[in-house]
């Protein structure tokens, strides 16, 4: 099978650590995307499948077969480079085929696969181009081709994207999905854009710092976010992080009172924590102008304009937090009352910055739907 | 509109004015070696004979074995550039591409010998190639030019501008490094390569000292130093022959270096990344 598994895996330039003991499982088969900011150790960790890094320590498995010390071409890898790499000097489908040629692939075989990669990537007609009078979303795609007709188990992609402007990078996720579909690879993607992260991966590895942070579906990376920096992370703008004093069924911001219900509690009691940290998402608070009840009192300190919303940043006593509204109607200064839903609220323990988990019933099911039908 | 033509013009009379300083020698040369000898003494701003005359080359031809001489300088230069850019690529692909312990300080030490003065090698090295017994040999004016710092930085630094994710793309396709070298690093480097070649052809070409303290007679001699025969003072300075003697020495690398001209331009536009 195509799994790959990172074994306690570390990186380190000298003193730089780079990647710190990553645990990483990736299944034979899925799409499986990197994300994290840049000098997370993302790229590292694909070029360390790749054989392109070496490992300082720990077993890297592809397959059943440790590939630690393997020199990469042993490795049964495609890859695409951010930069593309494609040879300035040769054509298009001899940068296609050069790799294939040299393998001494035979010549029939070496001419079906160009032509049904040129077919896949809409690149009929200029496979006598030199890479210089191509576009830059066609480079991509001659990239793309030339991984392809490796017809490897893994196929890597170091943001492939990056370089597209964004209207091109629309279609080029389709394409790529495409690609996996048709061949079923094991498919890493590294990213550092959280939408292409969402679109194109089955599961989200989201790294920070050189540590792996949380893996999950896109759906449990959003709803279910394993610690502060991924709530963070992922979602824009950003999940608002309170502090809160943790008292029963209550939770103070200040003096005001923040009402959760018996689950909740059972649930930081069985996470035996002392001090939590509340996370809420700006789109999941809801603003009045009157009082509510369970609402919080805030003042408005300037709204923005975000185009499909606004966003309203607001002083909650001593926290500035922002909060997603679809009309713009409210004024700097101005008292205004919050108030979430306990479903979508986030507790993280203030020691650990970890998740405390989420009672039952708080489930991504409901949403699961919604996001297969952007794949 | 009209100031631009101004200003075109004024470059025009000056690259015109360098021109004609790069060129009168060589027209000097070309015209006089086709005078006679009092007549070159006679009109000497004279640029063009009056008298045309075939007596210099034909002393020349009658004097040497000519076509010997021309074999061997072109040997010496040929054998001496190919050898010294194979030797320099494979050394700049070692310093590019290869993990090596203290890399920095070993390319350092190799550069800074560009520094060191011909005349600090040469007793050592006559002393070797004497005792190879190669004096009056062109394998003896050969054997010390094979590997030369400055090829090596020279291409090093072309080689360094390739995007390492190409050579990264060819590990992953496991291609060998004679794969490696000559399909995809000597194609993006060859403009300097090239370059490179014609310098060290023409500065073979033209090599004096060495080549005279190793070749004796005259079947080995090269052009510069049949040159020489004729400026010489014991000799007595025959200036028409000498001229012919120049025109012949300089006809071939100008001819090589036409035939090479269009590699040395262009290829360097087309990186394709970006």
């Amino acid at each position: 099978m195509a799994e790959i598994k990172f074994e306690h895996v570390s990186k380190s330039y000298g003193e730089t650590h780079v990647v710190k003991d990553l645990q990483l499982h990736i299944r034979s088969g899925e799409r499986l995307v990197l994300l994290g900011p840049s000098g997370c150790g993302k790229s590292t960790t694909l070029r360390m499948i790749a054989g392109l890094e070496e490992i300082t320590a720990g077993k890297l498995f592809l397959g059943n077969c440790e590939m630690t010390k393997v020199p990469s071409g042993e490795r049964d890898v495609a890859m695409v480079f951010q930069n593309y790499a494609l040879y300035p000097h040769m054509t298009v489908a001899k940068n296609i085929t050069y790799g294939l040629s040299v393998q001494k692939v035979p010549k029939l075989e070496i001419k079906k696969r160009l032509e049904l990669a040129l077919e896949m990537l809409q690149l009929n007609g200029l496979e006598n181009r030199l890479p210089k009078d191509l576009s830059g979303g066609q480079r991509q795609r001659v990239a793309l081709a030339r991984a392809v007709v490796k017809r490897s188990k893994f196929f890597l992609l170091d943001e492939p994207l990056s370089n597209l402007d964004a209207k091109l990078r629309v279609t080029a996720r389709k394409e790529l999905v495409n690609i996996h579909e048709r061949f079923g690879q094991t498919f890493v993607y590294v990213t550092h854009d959280q939408i292409e992260a969402m679109t194109v991966g089955q599961r989200i590895a989201i790294m920070n710092e050189g540590r792996l942070q949380m893996i999950d579906t896109p759906e449990n990376v959003y709803h279910k976010p394993a610690n502060i920096f991924t709530a963070q992370f992922i979602g824009s703008p950003p999940t608002n992080i309170i502090p809160v004093k943790w008292e029963g069924r209550v939770l103070w911001i200040g003096s005001q009172q923040f009402n959760m219900n018996e689950a909740w509690e059972e649930q930081i009691v069985q996470a035996g924590c002392t001090e939590v940290v509340l996370g809420i998402r700006p789109e999941h608070l809801q603003l009045t102008k009157d009082p509510v009840p369970d609402a919080l009192q805030c003042t408005v300190i300037n709204v923005e304009n975000q185009g499909r919303s606004y966003g309203v940043y607001l002083q909650l006593n001593e926290t500035e937090i922002i909060a997603l509204s679809d009309n713009g109607a409210w004024i700097p200064g101005e008292t205004v009352y919050v108030q979430a839903a306990l479903e979508r609220m986030h507790l993280f323990d203030k020691a650990t910055t970890e998740t405390i988990g989420y009672p039952e019933g708080v489930h991504a099911d409901d949403h699961l739907h919604q996001h297969e039908c952007v794949h | 509109m009209r100031t631009r033509l101004q200003i075109g013009g004024i470059w025009h009379v000056v690259l015109i004015l360098f021109l004609v300083l790069m060129l009168y020698p060589l027209i000097y040369a070309l015209g006089n070696s086709f005078k006679s000898l009092s007549e070159s003494y006679g009109t000497t701003l004279n640029v063009l004979p009056k008298l045309f005359t075939l007596e210099n080359y034909q002393a020349f031809f009658n004097s040497l074995p000519v076509i010997r001489i021309t074999l061997n300088t072109f040997f010496l230069g040929a054998v001496t550039t190919i050898v010294k850019l194979v030797t320099s690529f494979l050394a700049a692909y070692a310093f590019v591409y290869f993990r090596v312990k203290y890399k920095p300080a070993l390319y350092f030490l190799l550069i800074s010998t560009i520094f060191v003065p011909f005349t600090v090698t040469m007793i050592p090295n006559y002393l070797f190639i004497s005792r190879l017994g190669l004096i009056d040999s062109v394998w003896g004016a050969i054997l010390p030019q094979l590997a030369d710092a400055i090829g090596i930085f020279l291409i090093t630094q072309s080689m360094r501008g390739i995007p390492y994710s190409l050579i990264e793309v060819a590990r992953l396709d496991r291609l060998p490094h004679r794969r490696i070298m000559l399909d995809i690093v000597l194609p993006l480097v060859r403009p300097a390569v090239t370059s490179t070649g014609i310098w060290f052809f023409i500065t073979t070409w033209n090599e004096y000292v060495w080549p005279v303290l190793i070749l004796k007679s005259t079947e080995q001699y090269t052009l510069p130093l049949a040159l020489q025969m004729y400026i010489s003072a014991e000799g007595g300075t025959n200036f028409t022959v000498a001229m012919a003697v120049s025109v012949v020495t300089m006809a071939i690398p100008l001819a090589l270096y036409i035939m090479f001209q269009r590699y040395i331009i262009g290829t360097f536009a087309s990186s394709g990344i970006k």
